[in-house]
């Protein structure tokens, strides 16, 4: 009696952490939604922002955004790509436990460390300021360690008789990666990229002092201009406390933000399923 | 003549065990060579030898000398990939990629041969009607390889490994997993290669054996039992061993490292 008394509060606290969890997300996404869409309008979205971002539209914080986004994939994909193959090739086996390791610290740096160090390097050193390529280098850091351990699960995923088949066939370990392994975790690939690129588009606190500015900035016509971010938009915005107009466009970028990232996620999601399926075959 | 493989004092170890222990035999060329014995006597260990597959396991190792055309396999200047060109293999469930009929014979042809589409229609075709798949695949060569029957796969497998013109293939229990009627097509392709390239087969199906083999090896806890032409080793077997494998009968095989009172019984499988 009393083992199945513990048994039903013991499911009684999982099913209750389940419900905080998931509605917590929903009253995230409730409260952005309800604020937001007030603002949400085929202009916002295309116009650009007038009067400190209190008038106007998000058009080129999104284009901003993405365009950031977008090259920090570029510049981290071949970096990922060859740590993954690396990692899963030619390491020595017992080496490759330890570059996971340092892989997932990586991953656990505060992003605020990214934007000290970015700004010590490029903003210090190499003396660039404020700048697209700066904010590139520091997302690309940033998204590594997402991309490379995807990969490289996708790798790890690849059925051991394809591998074998090919080897078999006389290729040498140059081709069975060109042939077998790099197509068979193109999948893996994508999944990596889109995760990787959902968590740039959330982050701030690494770009907000090396790459991106609020206003006075369009889309930048060189690697060292400045660009502005939906990111840096709202945090400006939001700060904006006795303007309610300029709340008001804060909620309706954060939607727009919510939005893009969710798109992101469930395309990657659904590739994911994919990998699932190839590697079950 | 000289033999194609020839083995001299070969032992084999994963780690510090050894699987397959003291074996010389030699081989000839374009015959059928079926080794077969008991699970667990390192047959498969035997056959992965021959193209160096054992290297992907990293604690092997190999002792003695193993010679393909003369020259030391296991020497540290072999070219790898070379060798596995020559002496291609087919494993025991067939292997096919997400690609089509057409591409999955062309897999290996077309990064290791350059060719033209038109040389490459030939070899598709040679190759499929070698292996007994052509008539049955002809109108579908662009549909996808995935949608064959597991027998049709595992020919496909091996037409894969023919088209790369190998001098020698290496065939793990090719029908282990197919139904009577995919494995019996399977013997018919091995007779058409008779007298064209080297066949070495490890079965554990004593009657395709009988069937197909110009010679056999029988293995037995790690070692060669016992090796000659088919018809010796059916007909009149040297050892009791032997006999009693190829009855079906079981085997008492005292195992080094156990106390001799424990004796583990191996039966001849499938048969």
């Amino acid at each position: 009696m009393i083992r199945r008394a513990k048994g039903v509060i013991f499911f009684s606290i999982c099913a209750i952490a389940t419900l905080i969890a998931v509605s917590l997300l929903f009253v995230i996404v409730g409260v952005i939604f309800s604020k937001g869409i007030s603002a949400f309008s085929v202009t916002f979205l295309t116009e650009e922002s007038k009067n400190f971002g209190q008038t106007g539209g998000i058009f080129f914080q999104i284009l901003g955004t993405i365009i950031l986004i977008t090259s920090a994939g570029i510049l981290s994909l071949p970096i990922a790509l060859g740590t993954a193959v690396y990692q899963t090739e030619y390491l020595w086996p017992s080496f490759r436990r330890a570059a996971s390791i340092v892989l997932y610290a990586l991953n656990g740096v505060p992003t605020i460390i990214f934007g000290l160090f970015g700004y010590a390097v490029f903003g210090l050193l190499l003396n660039v300021g404020v700048s697209w390529v700066s904010g590139t280098f520091i997302l690309a850091i940033m998204i590594l360690p997402t991309l490379t351990v995807s990969i490289k699960e996708a790798i790890d995923s690849i059925p051991v008789k394809y591998r074998e088949s090919g080897l078999s066939l006389g290729f040498s370990k140059w081709k069975l990666i060109r042939v077998i392994i790099i197509p068979h975790s193109f999948f893996g690939i994508v999944t990596g990229l889109l995760l990787g690129l959902a968590r740039a588009a959330g982050e701030t606190a690494a770009i907000m002092f090396t790459a991106t500015v609020f206003s006075g900035v369009n889309v930048p016509r060189s690697f060292l201009e400045p660009i502005t971010t939906l990111q840096t938009h709202i945090l400006v915005l939001a700060q904006e406390a006795l303007n309610p107009q300029a709340r008001t466009n804060a909620w309706g970028a954060a939607l727009a933000l919510v939005m893009i990232v969710f798109f992101i996620s469930i395309v990657s999601m659904f590739i994911r399923s994919r990998i699932r399926l190839e590697a079950e075959r | 003549m000289m033999p194609l493989f020839s083995l001299n004092n070969v032992s084999l170890f994963y780690g510090k065990a050894p699987i397959v222990r003291d074996i010389n035999i030699t081989f000839a060329e374009k015959r059928v060579i079926c080794i077969i014995g008991p699970s667990g006597s390192g047959k498969s260990t035997l056959l992965r030898t021959f193209n160096r597959m054992n290297d992907l396991t990293p604690s092997f190792e190999c002792k003695g000398s193993v010679l393909f055309d003369g020259h030391d396999i296991y020497n540290n200047g072999t070219k790898v990939c070379q060798l596995r060109q020559h002496v291609g293999m087919v494993f025991q469930k067939p292997c096919i990629f997400p690609k089509s009929i057409y591409d999955n014979v062309l897999f290996g042809v077309r990064q290791l041969y350059r060719m033209k589409k038109i040389e490459h229609q030939q070899v598709v075709e040679e190759t499929l009607k070698a292996v007994y798949l052509w008539d049955e695949v002809k109108d579908k060569l662009r549909s996808s390889a995935l949608e064959l029957s597991q027998g049709q796969q595992q020919r496909l497998t091996i037409a894969r490994a023919l088209a790369v013109k190998p001098r020698v293939i290496l065939l793990d229990e090719p029908t282990s997993s197919l139904d009577h009627k995919s494995a019996g097509a399977i013997d018919a392709l091995i007779n058409n290669l008779k007298g064209e390239i080297t066949v070495i087969m490890v079965t554990h199906k004593l009657d395709q054996a009988r069937r197909i083999a110009d010679d056999v090896v029988f293995m037995c806890d790690g070692m060669i039992c016992e090796a000659g032409t088919s018809k010796h080793i059916f007909e009149t077997p040297g050892k009791s061993e032997t006999k009693c494998y190829i009855k079906g009968e079981e085997i008492n095989v005292p195992i080094k490292g156990f106390v001799s009172s424990q004796v583990i019984r191996l039966k001849a499988e499938g048969y």
